[in-house]
């Protein structure tokens, strides 16, 4: 039983730290220019 | 000029010399500045295109000339930020993800630049400084130094709507798409606990955690629908969201009612409703704001500044200055040098060009100007300097008379309702109705009210959306993805359902029946024989690049082509250059007029018999008599009569329209086989010309390519452009032919009609599961395991007939 509960409480930790991120990204424009991106990776950071 | 200051032969800049390289070329002494001076020049001349060096007439040495900013329109722009200032750019001019590179890291390494960022989809960049260090202007001056042109970010609000929205539903998408994972896994125990068995007091907890998890999703990420249910009451118009809604909340209610009396609950039903269709919805959101950055970015086409001339056109001395547009009013005089868009409409006054006007009509071949000739803003000015008087700007042009037309036709356009939502207009109330009469029934029979209140909210539950909601999405989705592997994009999920209803199709004519560049049709010889003609054409026309000149070369590439020696171009008129030793002109009438060659009554005949057929005629000479002429058109595509052909087959009503003149379209028309012409069109007559077919009882689509057809593409109920098209007109479109082939517009109307019927027999099917599991539900005699496995039968039987389409579809 207690495993249980500990599983289903981690997993919702976990699950939440991920929403938490989610919500971070898009507050941040992070989702505001998804062309750009894969060409920047592209391009030598000195 | 060895020893001495020379300059270069490709960019003529002044050198020195001791770094000039000098080499051999063509039996001439060459001059460059740097070695890349003298592989730019090597190429052209091996490529034959030393025309180049011919063509550029009004052009200044050195390094393209930006005109200088404003500073004070961009510090009015700038906000703050904290401690620091921040400032919107629009920058055009990047092209490819180095020039968002280059911007970010050149501003990067500035003093008092915090936070530089450009984005590479919108072309706007976003700027924070530290104002106590540096200020706007500077910074815009640090973009145009690089060659860019920053210009302050207006958005238009249409776009700052959708964005609101996008960023909204984003959030609510992913919340409920976290949650319904997690629902999921607490599920997978609850079933794995009903066969296997399962202590009660883990049930409950499972239970307790699943209604956690949902409840977010039905009220948060939910929202939307629910208000959309109460306002769809408050219409009477209870539409798809009001389904999704009352099928979540049902399910939702249902099983909150079984944690308390220990029955199945389906919290996992509610999550995925609200998770499947947000999905879409969000899909749906970001196309249209696709759309409205097209739109958005038309406007910034404008360029920022332009050249007045100060007492221009007279004798005395004029001073050019470079002002913003904004400050250019009508009867100004503005100067644009080759190469650039035009700023404003008006009236050639002085000097000959020719003008790029593809973007407003679609058609690939540059138009002549000449004093007294129309231009309009945002096309392309060719290689001639024009001084220009102003008789439009802002918004009174006839670029944003079309942008706005669209805007019209957009907001004016109701939504069609589906068939879907028309079914669930009847289908809501019906399925209320019955489960308050189970309600009442069995209160009135004398049954306890929990399981009478249980047994009426299981009729909800079992009515649920699922493969109701999956009936039309799924076919579209399958629809248009066969559509796509025929070359066809279908964009939106409406488009095939009304274009199943066309039954008739207007045609645009340029670049839609014709292939929008002309062709060489013509070759008359009067002194030479025929070939000869073609050839010394072709050899005189391959340093050009002019649409006409390409026709020719396209065609004598047959024959005998000979180097061409001083080649000259003379903007609007024609070229002259040595051929073989002999000196030839190729042009208009005028152009031979000027040179005082002798033309013969019957020799104009022949030329003024073509011209009335719509063609344009040039004339090869000697400089002393005609030699022959030759005629070009614009042609019909090969495959036009068959597509008006099999349209007409199949009884839809085919008209062209298009803007040109009526002896011209006849003669198309007659080529393709339409026998409905309606020519001389400006855009907003076509789109009326849509809206009354309309208003008589048709279903339009409407075929075109330009700018010009993007508000009538709007207007009609199914738009189709050309893959070649402007982007103003592929993003006016539901539909856009990946390739230039008009057989594609027959065979779109034969994937909507099959798509529709699938529609149908899904819904057929999703209806049919209902009329076995209400009954059953309203008696209570439905069990729980049996009602989600019937669930999941009719979800199955339509993907599976939706999936036909993929295979079967013409």
């Amino acid at each position: 039983m207690w495993t249980t509960i500990l599983l289903l409480f981690l997993s919702i930790v976990l699950g939440t730290g991920a929403w938490l991120l989610f919500v971070w990204a898009v507050k941040s424009d992070q989702y505001d220019d998804v062309e750009g991106q894969k060409h920047r990776i592209l391009e030598d950071d000195e | 000029m060895r020893g001495n200051v020379a300059s270069c032969d490709h960019c003529d800049l002044l050198i020195g010399p001791g770094p000039a390289i000098r080499e051999e070329i063509g039996g001439r002494e060459a001059v460059f500045c740097c070695p890349g001076c003298r592989s730019v020049h090597a190429l052209l001349v091996s490529e034959g295109l030393d025309g180049f060096y011919a063509r550029r007439r009004g052009w200044t040495p050195g390094p393209p000339s930006v005109p200088p900013l404003d500073p004070e329109t961009f510090a009015a722009a700038a906000r703050e930020a904290g401690a620091d200032r921040e400032i919107d750019l629009t920058i055009s001019g990047i092209r490819c993800a180095s020039c968002v590179w280059v911007i970010e890291r050149h501003l990067g390494k500035k003093r008092g630049v915090r936070y530089a960022r450009v984005n590479y989809t919108t072309h706007r960049g976003k700027i924070r400084w530290d104002p106590t260090q540096t200020d706007a202007g500077t910074i815009a001056g640090w973009i145009a130094e690089l060659g860019y042109a920053p210009s302050p970010g207006e958005t238009t609000g249409m776009e700052e709507t959708l964005a609101r929205q996008k960023t909204d539903l984003l959030l609510r998408l992913g919340t409920a798409a976290f949650l319904s994972s997690q629902i999921m896994m607490v599920t997978a125990g609850l079933y794995a606990g009903y066969f296997q068995g399962i202590e009660q007091q883990t049930r409950t907890l499972f239970h307790l955690v699943a209604l956690g998890l949902a409840t977010p999703v039905l009220f948060y990420s939910g929202y939307p629908f629910l208000r959309n249910t109460v306002a769809g009451f408050r219409n009477r118009a209870p539409g798809m969201d009001t389904l999704v809604f009352l099928g979540s909340f049902s399910a939702y209610a249902y099983s909150v009612a079984m944690i308390f009396s220990g029955g199945e609950v389906y919290f996992d039903t509610t999550a995925m409703i609200i998770t499947l269709i947000l999905l879409g919805r969000y899909l749906e959101v970001t196309a249209k704001g696709r759309a409205a950055e097209t739109i958005a970015r038309l406007f910034r086409l404008v360029p920022a500044q332009a050249r007045r001339v100060r007492n221009g056109g007279g004798g005395t001395l004029s001073v050019v200055e470079t002002v913003p547009v904004s400050s250019i009013r009508e009867g100004d005089i503005v100067e644009i040098i080759p190469g650039e868009r035009i700023p404003a409409d008006g009236v050639v006054a002085e000097g000959e060009s020719e003008a790029d006007e593809s973007l407003l009509t679609g058609e690939a071949c540059p138009v002549d100007k000449a004093p007294g000739s129309r231009v309009f803003t945002g096309t392309v000015n060719g290689s001639g300097r024009l001084r220009f008087a102003v008789t439009g700007t802002g918004r009174d042009t006839a670029l944003s008379r079309i942008i706005r037309a669209v805007e019209e036709a957009q907001a004016r356009r109701s939504p069609v309702q589906s068939l879907a939502d028309r079914v669930v207009g009847y289908f809501v109330p019906a399925v209320l109705l019955v489960s308050l009469l189970t309600l009442g029934s069995r209160l009135l029979a004398g049954h306890p009210a929990v399981p009478a209140f249980l047994a009426s909210i299981s009729v909800l539950v079992v009515a649920c959306p699922c493969a109701l909601g999956l009936a039309t999405p799924l076919a579209v989705f399958v629809g248009s993805s066969a559509a796509q592997s025929r070359g066809i994009l279908v964009k939106g999920a409406d488009a095939l359902e009304r274009g199943a209803k066309v039954d008739a199709v207007f045609l645009d004519k340029t670049g839609t029946l014709t292939r929008g560049m002309p062709r060489l049709t013509d070759v008359v010889g009067f002194a030479l024989p025929r070939d000869d003609v073609l050839a010394i054409a072709a050899s005189l026309e391959s340093p050009s690049e002019h649409a006409l000149a390409k026709a020719i070369r396209r065609e004598g590439s047959g024959g005998k082509i000979r180097d061409v020696t001083q080649f000259r171009a003379h903007p609007g008129m024609g070229v002259e250059g040595t051929v073989g030793g002999r000196r030839f002109l190729l042009g208009r009438r005028t152009f031979l007029q000027d040179r005082e060659v002798a033309v013969q009554e019957e020799e104009e005949e022949i030329a003024r018999a073509l011209s009335e057929e719509g063609k344009t005629v040039v004339w090869l000479s000697d400089g002393k008599s005609p030699l022959g002429i030759l005629a070009a058109t614009d042609t019909l595509r090969p495959e036009s009569p068959e597509c008006v052909r099999s349209l007409i087959g199949e009884g839809y009503a085919v008209a062209m329209v298009t803007g040109d003149g009526e002896a011209v379209s006849a003669r198309i028309a007659g080529e393709a086989g339409i026998g409905t012409v309606l020519s001389a069109l400006t855009p907003p007559e076509k789109t009326e010309a849509v809206r009354r077919a309309r208003s008589g009882g048709s279903v339009v689509l409407m075929v075109g390519d330009g700018i010009n057809d993007a508000p009538a593409l709007t207007e009609a109920d199914v738009g189709l452009a050309m893959g070649r098209g402007t982007d103003i007109a592929l993003e006016s479109a539901d539909a856009v032919l990946m390739r230039d082939d008009l057989r594609l517009v027959p065979r779109f109307l034969a994937i909507s009609k099959q798509t529709m019927r699938v529609i149908r027999q899904n819904l057929f099917w999703a209806f049919s599961y209902n009329v076995v599991a209400i009954p059953l539900a309203v008696s209570g005699r439905l069990h729980p395991i049996a009602s989600a496995a019937l669930m999941a039968a009719s979800s199955l039987v339509v993907v599976g007939n939706s999936l036909r389409l993929r295979k079967e579809a013409v």
